[in-house]
């Protein structure tokens, strides 16, 4: 942008009403400063202040090909548009950008939607990249003699999808090996505590509260 | 005061900093500072990574594309035109990305991890 107002406001009438040297100076100090954004940029990015290491990463730390593919067509093509820029005589933007190069950035962008619209659907696309037990119930409080709670364990990263359910305290309602809580008679209010445990890795749980009232 | 210097110094301030940022992107990567893990590995419905044969193809087809688009530029940089992208790469390049993308879903989405997997 900077090259074509310096091509254009040497050459419009209204030129003629501004002095050279103001025009040159406002060029000289915009250069300047649009310099001083470009070193404090690199400056930070070389520190680690703008930190990339996870330029290319998903939400659960996997490198994802997607987004590294997004990454070097729209370098490559930005780079590839100052190129022609800088290169041309006078320097001048294309008078038109090829249909080709629109579709191949639509497909790039697209794709990577796409791609993350998959990721995100599923619990695994999500998660960290060890073994995770999460759980989720279809209510967060119950009562004396009231409704069961439905719990429901999602296991992410082992083979065996079993977990063993417990409660705590131990005595104060039954869970069964579906997950589901039935509440106890009578009682005190308590918070009861429901924890699944992972089969194949007995580390791997997720705990999760029931309010009983 | 001629506007040609002007032109030069913006011409050179903008090599300068996309030259810095690529060679930094692309030190960082090849060092593993960019966290590159599992680049070619997929995650398959229950969460267990397996070697994805999509994303090698992907890998391939993006830098095969990317490398020969810009050589063109490199070629014809005096033309002051943008080369174009032929009908053909676009294709081959659009069925790469659908291999990939319906690899991707079918993994994640659909198939189940048996035990000898």
């Amino acid at each position: 942008m900077l090259l074509l107002l310096l091509q254009t406001t040497s050459t419009t009438p209204q030129a003629n009403y501004i002095q050279p040297w103001v025009g040159n100076l406002a060029a000289w100090v915009a250069l300047g400063f649009l310099g001083l954004i470009g070193v404090a940029i690199l400056y930070n990015v070389f520190t680690g202040k703008i930190d990339l290491s996870g330029l290319i990463s998903e939400p659960n730390g996997d490198a994802s090909m997607s987004r590294f593919q997004l990454l070097v067509f729209t370098f490559v093509i930005a780079a590839s548009l100052f190129l022609i820029i800088a290169s041309a005589g006078p320097p001048a933007f294309p008078k038109e950008i090829p249909n080709g190069i629109l579709v191949l950035l639509g497909i790039s962008a697209s794709s990577y939607l796409v791609s993350k619209s998959i990721q995100t659907s599923t619990p695994e696309g999500l998660s960290g990249r060890g073994p995770q037990v999460t759980i989720k119930t279809d209510r967060s409080e119950t009562t004396f003699n009231g409704p069961t709670v439905q719990c429901q364990a999602d296991v992410v990263g082992l083979s065996d999808t079993a977990v063993t359910w417990a409660i705590d305290p131990i005595n104060f309602g039954t869970i069964d090996d579906t997950g589901k809580y039935t509440p106890p008679k009578s009682g005190q209010a308590t918070t009861v505590t429901v924890t699944a445990t992972s089969k194949e890795d007995v580390s791997v749980s997720d705990k999760e509260t029931i309010k009983v009232s | 005061m001629p506007v040609d210097p002007i032109i030069w110094y913006v011409k050179l301030e903008v090599y300068i900093f996309l030259g810095a940022l690529a060679a930094i992107i692309a030190h960082r990567l090849l060092t593993g500072e960019i966290n590159t893990n599992y680049l070619l590995y997929g995650i398959q419905k229950g969460g267990t990574k397996y070697f994805s044969p999509e994303r090698v193809q992907l890998l391939l087809f993006t830098l095969g594309t990317a490398m020969f688009y810009l050589s063109n530029v490199l070629q014809n940089r005096s033309s002051g035109v943008l080369p174009d992208v032929s009908n053909q790469t676009l294709v081959m390049l659009g069925g790469s990305h659908a291999i990939y993308l319906v690899g991707k879903a079918y993994m994640m989405l659909f198939k189940k991890t048996g035990k000898g997997d």
